[in-house]
């Protein structure tokens, strides 16, 4: 992939009632290969929707979605999607997870085999391999949902708040271990998050969303040292900037309410 | 790639048995401690019960001989070689058991299957839906005993009447069931499987199935007892044999012990196969508890 660009894309959903909600309005960026860029918002600010146009799940409105310069209409291999959670199946192994998609597209079952071990190895679950998801930890669980990704080669992964279930220190765990994989891997991440810290932790680029209707009201090019915490020096100014852009759609919601 | 954020990913999580689900496990004499103190306990009612029916049959406090205790119509089992009915007649008291366990059986094995196809089917096709559906809901609420006499008009006296009762029994709730089911999978286990490049076809079967049987099959077990009640109704009314049978047999015999033995047959053959459908629920379609909300 060398690039994703959004021009003038916007959604509005039709409940059967005949109201219309907007959800997104004229949303313009452009993502470069290899970048990790977290779309940060509050609930109800289109995020999750972004996501899923650009995934080709939804349909937009108007507007357009680019993948390296061809319309995205429909769900793409090389495109994968990282939910929150329940997105495992129940009654699949952990291999049968991962091997889904492979499956699906058809992939001979050496080949897969083959795949869903390189991954399971290397997020360390290939003792877990014959598990089931209920058998599993939150932590264990989202590697499970990292792995079926990884296991595509994907170029693009979209991840709506992959962590936002897990404890504070199986997320900073799990932080890590996703920017170890995203260098490794040299894929290209979309971050959804309402969590400051971990926009600020993870990202090459925070895109701020406004709430209803989602416009992209700030972008901020995170320029910090790798690896990060929050208390890497220069930390904090993001915070703030950042703190005080959601404060005020935060207001402005309270008002409109 | 860092070794020690991966080992202490592994031990931030949640402690995890090596041995798979713990219900499968086993920690030995404790366990089976456990196990004998439980069955006592589920036990001793029956005990007290039937102690005091004897007690009350040796003492005489029944005026009635109509109502012999276990020691009675055991024994009154034994003595005909587990055999019930006339001389020419007489049928072993097992061959009844399983007539009717199969005759319940056959009906909830082609009512299950047969409700998830239809409900798969009112679920994919909206004209299928419209003509089907509302036949579906019309036909649901009557009660499986309700069908034996068209089940006799139709089959005559045999086995056809018997598993005609129990599928129509359980065939429209179910299929009700199945199209509720289908609307309540979880949006986003499609949306990841799309995402993941599966097909409308890949999903109804790879996704969507698996995710509504378990439910399905709840309803099939709580619609068991009706199920198994038509069967029974079914044989006394008219079929040859089977559990309901020796009931009646009993009855028109005026052999109480043929009652009470017949009574106790439908008894433990109806908790035996709830206890096979509780265990087809538990060990091959257990990921029920993850899906359900």
């Amino acid at each position: 992939m060398k690039s994703l660009v959004c021009r003038g894309v916007s959604k509005v959903w039709q409940s059967s009632h005949g109201l219309e909600t907007e959800a997104l309005r004229r949303i313009d960026l452009t993502i470069a290969s290899g970048e990790f860029v977290a779309i940060l918002g509050p609930s109800g600010s289109g995020k999750s929707t972004l996501l899923e146009l650009i995934a080709g799940l939804e349909e937009r409105t108007t507007g357009q979605v680019l993948l390296d310069g061809v319309a995205v209409t429909e769900p793409i291999p090389n495109v994968v999607m990282v939910f929150q959670e329940h997105s495992l199946f129940p009654w699949l192994t952990v291999a049968d997870n991962v091997a889904f998609g492979l499956k699906m597209k058809g992939v001979p079952a050496a080949e897969r085999a083959a795949r869903v071990k390189a991954v399971l190895d290397r997020v360390r679950l290939t003792k877990f391999a014959k598990h089931y998801p209920h058998q599993l930890s939150g932590g264990m669980k989202q590697r499970v949902a990292l792995a079926r990704a990884l296991v595509e080669s994907p170029d693009l992964i979209l991840m709506d708040e992959p962590f936002a279930a897990l404890d504070f220190q199986t997320r900073v765990l799990m932080q890590r271990f996703l920017l170890d994989v995203w260098q490794e891997f040299k894929a290209t991440i979309v971050f959804v998050t309402h969590h400051i810290d971990e926009a600020v932790l993870l990202a090459d680029r925070v895109l701020v969303m406004s709430a209803s209707p989602g416009r992209i009201i700030d972008e901020v090019t995170v320029d910090l040292p790798r690896p990060r915490s929050a208390t890497t020096p220069g930390f904090n100014e993001y915070r703030v900037r950042l703190t005080e852009q959601l404060e005020k759609q935060v207001s402005s919601i309270d008002e409109a309410a | 790639m860092t070794p020690p954020v991966n080992t202490a990913v592994e031990a931030g999580s949640a402690p995890l048995p090596e041995a798979p689900p713990p219900r499968l496990s086993s920690s030995g004499g404790g366990r089976w401690r456990g196990l004998a103190a439980t069955v006592a306990i589920s036990i001793l009612p029956w005990i007290v019960a039937v102690a005091l029916w004897e007690l009350a049959w040796s003492q005489k406090w029944m005026t009635t001989s109509l109502f012999p205790p276990p020691s009675v119509f055991l024994a009154y089992v034994i003595e005909n070689d587990f055999r019930v009915g006339f001389a020419r007649d007489a049928m072993p008291i097992p061959v009844a058991i399983v007539a009717s366990a199969y005759r319940v059986l056959a009906g909830l094995a082609l009512g299950f299957v047969g409700a998830i196809a239809t409900g798969i089917l009112i679920s994919l096709s909206r004209t299928a839906s419209l003509i089907i559906f509302p036949f579906v809901r019309g036909l649901a609420p009557i009660a499986p005993i309700a069908w034996i006499p068209l089940g006799i008009v139709l089959f005559g006296i045999g086995n056809g009447t018997a598993v005609f009762v129990v599928f129509t029994g359980i065939y429209f709730i179910l299929t009700i069931n199945t199209v509720v089911a289908v609307q309540a999978v979880d949006k986003r286990m499609i949306k990841t499987a799309r995402s993941f490049g599966a097909s409308p076809r890949q999903i109804w079967a790879w996704v969507i199935f698996p995710a509504v049987l378990p439910q399905v099959f709840t309803m099939l077990r709580l619609n068991f007892f009706a199920a198994w009640m038509a069967v029974l109704a079914a044989e006394m009314v008219g079929l040859k044999n089977g559990l309901g049978m020796i009931i009646m047999l009993g009855r028109e015999m005026f052999n109480p012990n043929l009652i009470l033995v017949g009574l106790l047959m439908v008894g433990i053959t109806g908790y035996l196969v709830d206890a096979f459908l509780v265990f087809v629920q538990r060990r091959v379609l257990w990921w029920q508890s993850e899906n359900v909300k």
